[in-house]
């Protein structure tokens, strides 16, 4: 189950890779969070207790509900255009997002035989990470870079699942409550930005330099 | 249970009133009884008066003992100037940028605490983007445009930084398949003690991603960028906190993890990439002082420029080390100082170029000579206290396996003090020929006072040099496997 879930959200990632409309990398935020959930809840199907289902609750919350919602928000406040503004050629960019996956699946493949590692959610996290790298750096809209950013932050909560890390329900909610923060902080910025720099994406942002 | 509450709780609650009161003098004073209280309690902790028992994922070691004291006396100053700092007049957008002002001062010393208290891996790390979360909406305190442009990417930066830094962790992790660590929870004192068992392939992997995520949050070269842009554009109060004790605070991190990789075989190859981000720094410091036009932008190159003598230092291991973590404390107190003196010649030339200001020791001398002292002292001229840290980095430098490396600090050390001088003498002398400069009476503020106070304790603690001090820094060097 888990493996399948896996590479859902590495289709996501095609998805994210083949698309030019931003409102497509909300769909995206929304898709992986629910698949984040999926796979919270699903190991404790066979022996349930509320206690165990605080933490995929406030991760529903946070990633499905919340964080698309509020791009959402800004998307309309703001008037963003639809389209990303990429700044290389699609196609490269999915030559290079296809690569980057063999790549990855390949090695995590290899490193799987000495360490106990789930290969397909390990790998599918860290294709997450690079993906969400990569948007951040081949789109210009500032938008997209805080989709690429919470891209990246799913890979790692995936990621995490894969390496089977245990870390305290408080701690995984306080990690969730800061990313939320900072994406709530980044509209606020981004709301600033359109109106004192007039501009949505990096080239507003050329005023400090050495 | 007591110290959690004074250390970390009141800070917080401390946090929550302030949103309430809209009184800003009420809000300083809330401000400054906590940090008093904090200074206290950590001073108290630091010459061992107090025994800590903290529950959860905290505790204290030598090394926190330390960093917890940099980090209370930084803040206490900055919260004492703050008001003083508020008063001044500025535009009519900055006004709301002071009603959270304290909010968030009290919420950057309770995540800040937290972090640095922290036993547990998973809770520093979100302490530590706590850290950046407060200090965010403090930088574009000025609301303008440069101001907003440094907080975006300082927010976004740290905030990937600290994204990488996670995935160390979770290599850390990995590292601890097949050990007694595996299913056990991320605990910085368990790993030290297991860390021969670690698996050395990620636990490779889980040093570099730490260091290079934490780098964009400590200023080593070349994650280096958003940290200037913020240290540069924030008011100074704030540019000193960042500068005197945020970037320890990541620094934390690293030595954390690097605690954890002595015993290993990777521990040379941690050394060499500590040395190597250190010497990047000084090279990114030494480039850019050939060309300064904004001297809060000059401060902070100076502190990437420091951060790296300090990591050159604990790349090199043994004195070098020892010096490194007296560094840590004279660094801290000296950029106070700088960016003290540098916000007072701000508000009164009302520009950051270089070329604005003009004959500042006349104009203000104070603030002017506070910025040449401040200088003298951070160029390593005793007796103020960087003179005898950078003695002991060194000689540790000297008797490595690798003195060449002393050999390129120096040289690039002394060109960074030729430019830097030569800027700051431009700004402090400077006049026309024809130029009449009248001598101006500047009043005498609580700035200037701490900024006294401050340069004292410099040289105070290097040449009275305490035996409770020697001791903890002894006492990180052995947890650190440090023959001296």
């Amino acid at each position: 189950m888990q493996n399948v879930l896996s590479i859902l959200f590495c289709l996501s990632l095609f998805y994210l890779a083949v698309t030019s409309r931003v409102k497509a990398y909300v769909s995206v935020l929304r898709f992986q969070g629910i698949i984040l959930t999926v796979l919270l809840v699903f190991p404790f199907l066979n022996h349930f207790s509320i206690y165990a289902f605080i933490l995929p609750a406030t991760l529903f919350v946070v990633k499905v509900i919340l964080i698309p919602r509020y791009i959402n928000k800004i998307l309309l406040d703001l008037d963003i255009k639809r389209m990303i503004e990429p700044s290389i050629q699609p196609f490269t960019f999915q030559l290079l997002v296809i690569f980057s996956m063999i790549i990855i699946f390949v090695t995590s493949n290899i490193l799987s035989k000495s360490t106990r590692i789930e290969t397909i959610p390990f790998a599918s996290g860290f294709s997450a990470i690079v993906v969400g790298i990569f948007v951040i750096i081949f789109r210009k809209k500032l938008i997209i870079h805080v989709a690429g950013f919470l891209v990246l932050e799913n890979g790692i909560f995936l990621f995490g699942t894969a390496v089977a890390s245990e870390l305290p329900m408080m701690i995984e909610i306080g990690t969730l409550l800061d990313v939320f923060v900072v994406v709530f902080l980044m509209g606020i910025a981004m709301n600033k930005i359109s109106s004192t720099l007039s501009g949505f994406d990096v080239t507003a942002l050329g005023r400090l330099k050495d | 249970m007591f110290e959690l509450c004074v250390l970390i709780l009141i800070p917080l609650l401390s946090a929550g009133v302030c949103y309430y009161l809209k009184n800003i003098r009420l809000q300083y004073s809330i401000s400054l009884f906590v940090s008093a209280v904090h200074l206290l309690l950590s001073l108290m902790i630091f010459i061992g008066w107090y025994k800590t028992d903290l529950p959860f994922f905290f505790s204290t070691d030598a090394l926190s003992k330390l960093f917890l004291l940099v980090l209370s006396n930084i803040y206490f100053w900055v919260v004492l100037v703050s008001f003083s700092y508020l008063k001044r007049p500025v535009t009519q957008n900055s006004e709301e940028g002071k009603r959270f002002y304290f909010l968030l001062l009290n919420f950057y010393l309770f995540a800040n605490t937290a972090a640095i208290l922290s036993n547990h891996f998973g809770m520093y790390w979100v302490a530590a983007e706590g850290t950046t979360l407060s200090v965010a909406p403090l930088i574009y305190y000025y609301r303008n445009e440069e101001a907003l442009e440094a907080m975006w990417k300082y927010l976004f930066l740290v905030s990937i930084g600290i994204a990488l830094a996670f995935i160390g962790i979770l290599f850390l992790t990995l590292s601890a398949k097949g050990t007694p660590l595996e299913g056990q929870q991320l605990f910085f004192s368990e790993f030290v003690k297991n860390a021969r068992t670690l698996n050395p392939v990620w636990l490779k992997a889980s040093f570099i991603f730490i260091f290079v995520g934490l780098s964009t949050k400590i200023g080593i070269a070349p994650m280096h960028s958003a940290d200037v842009d913020a240290t540069s554009n924030s008011p100074s109060p704030i540019a000193a906190l960042m500068s005197g004790s945020l970037r320890i605070t990541a620094l934390l991190g690293v030595l954390r993890i690097f605690q954890i990789v002595q015993p290993t075989a990777i521990y040379e190859f941690a050394k060499t990439i500590l040395i190597i981000g250190g010497l990047l720094s000084l090279l990114f410091a030494f480039v850019f002082m050939f060309k300064v036009n904004n001297y809060k932008r000059m401060l902070a190159y100076s502190s990437i420029e420091h951060l790296g003598i300090i990591t050159l230092g604990i790349g090199i291991g043994g004195l070098a080390f020892v010096g490194a973590m007296y560094h840590i404390i004279y660094n801290s107190l000296n950029k106070v100082v700088l960016f003290f003196s540098a916000g007072n010649i701000h508000r009164r030339y009302k520009t950051r170029e270089v070329d604005g200001v003009r004959s500042a020791l006349n104009i203000l001398p104070w603030s002017g000579w506070l910025l040449l002292i401040s200088f003298l002292s951070i160029s390593a001229i005793p007796p103020f206290g960087i003179f005898f840290s950078e003695l002991m980095i060194f000689e540790g430098m000297l008797f490595s396996d690798q003195p060449w490396i002393l050999a390129v600090t120096m040289f690039l050390l002394l060109f960074i003090f030729i430019n830097m001088g030569k800027t700051l003498f431009k700004m402090l002398y400077r006049k026309d020929e024809n130029e009449n400069i009248v001598v101006e009476k500047e009043s005498f503020e609580i700035i200037h006072f701490a900024a006294i106070i401050l340069l004292i304790l410099l040289i105070a603690i290097a040449v009275v040099s305490p035996n409770i001090l020697h001791e903890n820094i002894v006492n990180i060097s052995k947890d650190f496997g440090i023959k001296l």
